[in-house]
């Protein structure tokens, strides 16, 4: 049970894994497995939210939170974590909306007192979210946080925990909360029952997402010209091997098969923009570094483990919906879908 | 300006003889927009017709009265139109014959021009990038304040008190003789908006009250005016306006942006008058300052333009200018200056009372640049004329063009120093029946179809957003207007209705994944329709006004649409208060009758029911 919380607690908007604990008890609502399809929504829109699709009939479901709760989402969805039975909707415009994930009716909220929320981990009963902070004059972020409520369905945020600047993913573990801090190649371990830093880890690269297997806590970083994979010993909180790639402009987009490999999004940049689609396979102390697909406007990228199957989503520019493209594990296309506004992420159940 | 001609107000729009008009009687200028507009539709709004709109901005007019959409960020917030399912950057707007889009940005934000600070406001739909040069391309906007000779000394204070926090005060004072005139206004506008509305981001969706648009305005407009002799005038006008907005947020935001902006315009305009040509020497200045939050962005235009404009014969009349524009942007992220000079010809040929014909030529060239070369011709035939009635039939074909703004090319990073201009073409049928005895109508109808290509779009390439000529826009549409008065006993009462069907499409899209082909573009409606009923009785006065805007999509792939709405208004007056010499009109407003729960925008909290009382004392 605990591994799973891990990694439910991991299951980011890159990260899918096949839920391999099939007796659940409760009954299966309408959306109760499947990928959920993130949508974070246009800037200044707020039009962010979840398209359900079956996998096994095909059948895609879109705005699922509006048609569930007659309401707008109402933000840019930043994160979904899934969490036993809550499906916590991270928006970095200040909120995070918790459904049921079997029937994604709306069964709380944190509303108050956060700038700009990123990812959330539970531990007991209280929530961790990671916030940049509020942006200074220069739009930086030398105000962020994890806040912490108490109480697995939302409320009031009861405390904030400096950290270093814009931390991202989150990861529970026994009592401590693993944070990425990507500004500033940290990551902070914050005691859950102290709620404060009592262990900062200090990396070559700009940590974006965690990853649990095999009790061994997998760190991806991203640098100029190469991504590190990092390990962290989970009982003694130290780093242990990693793993340097050369895989150069890499976004913080990465979805992992539970077979030590990943699929990484690339993108160029300033001038040519070109994206593209990564695996990294490491085996021993090598990696092998393969690009699957090529393009322009790379946003999200899922792995169904079921079906060795990858999703890649692309965000057409914000001008309308996006698209979502699956792929086999050897990059060939099998199909493609429209989904909704910047599709960003997968999560697969 | 440019192409706004100025003549002598009792002249009116008909043909000028110079010659025969001693300059003593001039007493207002007025600009005669429509004098080598044929065939394009106007609709203009007098200070009497503003009167309603007094405390309020060009934005509520335009959405309330006319077929403009506006697109709206909230209460207060910015404001752009849409002509003809255009965007915001397919409008010029002009401020006594300048050109006051921001070069920036290249659109206006109607919230920021105060109906108090102007005297009249004209529209002109269609492609007009003869006519009026860069981006006359959905239509053009133009507002003037005027100046008077011989009325002596006058002054009045006029405030407004409403709900949700709005204290509008605002004073006048004017001098003139036969040859001199003074007029100063100064106003401040404020309102806190704290209105109530439905917070659709939270659980239960609870009322809550909106706590971050509060809106503060002040202004000074002076306009003076020298007859110096018979031959010659000049005539200057200044207007500074300073608006501190904090910006309403999204519903599910809780950001507290703040906006600053600041306004100085100023225009000098030097007339001389001949036997059969008058001569027009104009310069101005406008600044635009804009800080958000911390990031500042200027930017400084200087105009400088001549024109001559004479009457060949009886037939023809004929206008030849130039103007030379000097740009300097100091933004946040970059400092860029632009240089343009654009020669422009226009031609009226009248061959009978009931028939005229225009052709406008105009080529602006910007840092070497040029930009697409834009004729147009015109034509206005009154081709039944029976007793009190007549038909008259408008027709146009044009062009027009968009020089991409100083953030298309330079802003930094994204910048696209290699955008083409966007061009349009434009063509428009109307048919407008006149009625004039006891009861008074006019009707009309317009059909129009217009494309433009190398529409400007901004896209996100890897971690900036850059601009590029990548769509194609087709539009068509048919626009009813009708004007029905007449009298009932004591009663003196007035229609106004107007429909609009437009249909905007894209018809080229930004890529194979784009699902927008065939599709209406975002934020255009294809159906408006507004009607004003107004009647007055000796001193009483009173309207109720209602408009209706169509569903609306989010994006151009229209997944999400936004319901329709109807508002309805209702005002009333009375204006027999007297104390000696002194005046004291009082009226009453009611706005949003129905506390109607809308958006203009996706996600953006408008008010519902409000009202608003406003005292003014007059000298």
């Amino acid at each position: 049970m605990n591994l799973k919380q891990f990694l439910w607690a991991s299951a980011l908007i890159s990260i899918s894994f096949a839920c391999s604990d099939s007796g659940d008890e409760k009954p299966l609502g309408k959306y109760e497995s499947g990928i959920l399809i993130m949508n974070e929504g246009n800037f200044g829109t707020n039009d962010g939210e979840v398209y359900h699709l079956n996998p096994n009939t095909q059948e895609l479901l879109p705005n699922i939170f509006e048609a569930e709760n007659a309401r707008p989402f109402a933000g840019l969805l930043e994160d979904m974590v899934l969490e036993a039975d809550r499906l916590y909707l991270v928006a970095n415009t200040g909120k995070v909306e918790i459904v049921n994930p079997g029937d994604f009716k709306s069964s709380g909220a944190v509303v108050a007192d956060l700038d700009q929320p990123r990812s959330l981990a539970v531990n007991g009963s209280k929530l961790f979210i990671s916030d940049y902070g509020p942006y200074d004059d220069n739009y930086g972020t030398p105000d962020s946080y994890i806040a912490v409520v108490n109480g697995l369905d939302g409320g009031v945020v009861s405390k904030k925990i400096e950290v270093s600047n814009k931390p991202e993913d989150l990861f529970a573990h026994g009592n401590y909360i693993i944070v990425a801090g990507s500004e500033e190649n940290k990551i902070e371990i914050i005691d859950a029952t102290q709620e404060a830093v009592v262990t900062t880890l200090d990396l070559e690269a700009s940590p974006r997402q965690f990853y649990a297997e095999d009790g061994v806590l997998w760190v991806y970083a991203v640098a100029a010209d190469e991504v590190i994979f990092y390990t962290v010993n989970l009982s003694s909180l130290t780093l242990g091997t990693s793993y340097t790639v050369p895989v150069a402009n890499a976004t913080s987009r990465i979805a992992f098969d539970g077979d030590d490999e990943m699929y990484v999004l690339t993108s160029s940049g300033w001038p040519d923009y070109n994206d593209a689609v990564v695996s990294i396979d490491i085996e021993g102390n090598a990696a092998t570094v393969t690009e699957l697909m090529t393009g322009s406007g790379f946003y999200g990228i899922g792995f169904d483990d079921e079906r060795d199957q990858i999703y890649v989503s692309n965000s057409n520019g914000f001008q309308g919906n996006g698209t979502v493209t699956v792929l086999s594990e050897s990059g060939s296309v099998i199909k493609t879908f429209e989904a909704g506004r910047g599709p960003s992420g997968f999560l697969v159940y | 300006m440019t192409l706004l001609l100025w003549v002598y107000s009792f002249v009116g729009f008909s043909p000028i003889s110079q010659d025969t008009i001693p300059l003593a009687e001039v007493e207002v200028y007025a600009p005669a927009l429509d004098r080598f507009a044929q065939g394009q539709k106007v609709i203009s709004w007098s200070k009497k017709d503003l009167q309603d709109f007094q405390g309020r901005s060009l934005g509520d007019i335009l959405q309330e009265q006319s077929p403009v959409f506006v697109r709206q960020y909230g209460a207060g917030m910015i404001a752009s139109p849409s002509f003809r399912g255009t965007s915001a950057g397919h409008t010029a707007v002009f401020w006594n014959g300048l050109p006051i889009n921001s070069p920036s940005l290249g659109q206006s934000d109607l919230s920021i021009l105060p109906v108090s600070a102007i005297d009249q406001v004209s529209l002109q739909f269609g492609n007009a990038g003869a006519l009026f040069g860069n981006e006359a391309i959905g239509g053009s906007v133009h507002l003037g304040t005027e100046s008077e000779f011989g009325k002596g000394f006058h002054a009045g204070i006029s405030q407004q008190i409403g709900s949700f926090g709005l204290f509008n005060s605002s004073a006048y004072a004017g001098f003139s003789t036969s040859n001199f005139s003074s007029k100063t206004k100064i106003y401040r506008e404020f309102a806190k908006n704290n209105f109530p509305y439905k917070d659709l981001g939270q659980f239960g969706t609870p009322e809550v009250k909106e706590d971050h648009a509060q809106f503060e305005q002040i202004g000074i407009v002076q306009d003076l005016a020298w007859n110096l002799n018979d031959n010659n005038q000049l005539k200057t006008a200044f207007w500074w306006n300073k608006t501190n907005r904090e910006v309403q947020p999204v519903i599910g935001s809780n950001t507290e942006d703040e906006q600053e902006d600041q306004a100085f315009r100023a225009v000098i305009d030097y007339f001389h008058f001949e036997e059969k040509s008058i001569w027009n020497l104009k310069t101005g200045f406008v600044r635009n300052e804009q800080l958000f939050n911390s990031s500042q962005n200027n930017s400084t235009q200087y105009f400088l333009a001549g024109d001559w404009d004479q009457e060949i014969s009886t037939k023809w009349t004929s206008k030849l200018g130039a103007r030379y524009t000097l740009t300097k942007g100091d933004l946040s992220t970059y400092q860029a200056e632009d240089n343009r000079i654009e020669l422009y010809q226009s031609t009226n040929f009248s061959p009978s009372e009931k028939l005229s014909f225009a052709l406008n030529l105009r080529q602006l060239v910007y840092d070497g640049t040029f930009a697409p070369f834009t004729p147009n011709l015109g034509m206005d035939w009154s081709f039944w004329n029976r007793n009190s009635q007549s038909l008259q039939l408008k027709t146009s074909l044009g062009k027009g063009f968009k020089v991409p703004t100083l953030n298309d090319r330079f802003w930094n990073p994204g910048g696209n120093p290699e955008l083409l201009p966007e061009e349009s073409l434009s063509g428009e049928i109307a048919l407008t029946w006149n009625k004039t005895g006891n009861l008074n109508w006019k009707q009309s109808l317009t059909y129009y179809k217009m494309s433009v290509d190398n529409w400007i779009i901004w896209l996100p390439k890897g971690s900036f957003w850059t601009p590029e000529n990548i769509k194609k826009v087709s539009n068509q549409g048919v626009e009813y207007q009708g004007n029905l008065d007449g009298k009932f006993g004591m009663w003196n009462w007035e229609l106004t209705t107007s429909y609009t069907f437009s249909k905007a499409i894209t018809s080229e899209a930004v890529d194979e994944n784009d699902q927008s082909v065939g599709k209406q573009l975002p934020y255009s409606p294809q159906h408006q329709a507004n009607a004003k009923i107004r009647v007055e009785i000796q001193d009483f006065s009173a309207f109720a006004s209602t408009f209706y805007v169509g569903e609306r999509s989010v994006t151009a792939d229209n997944p999400r649409l936004i319901p329709s709405y109807q508002l309805y208004n209702l005002g009333l007056g009375y204006s027999g208060l007297q104390l000696g010499e002194i005046r004291f009109p009082l009226s009453f407003q009611i706005n949003n009758i129905l506390d109607t729960d809308y958006q203009v925008l996706y996600l953006r909290a408008m008010p519902g029911r409000s009202f608003q009382f406003n005292l003014s004392i007059l000298l």
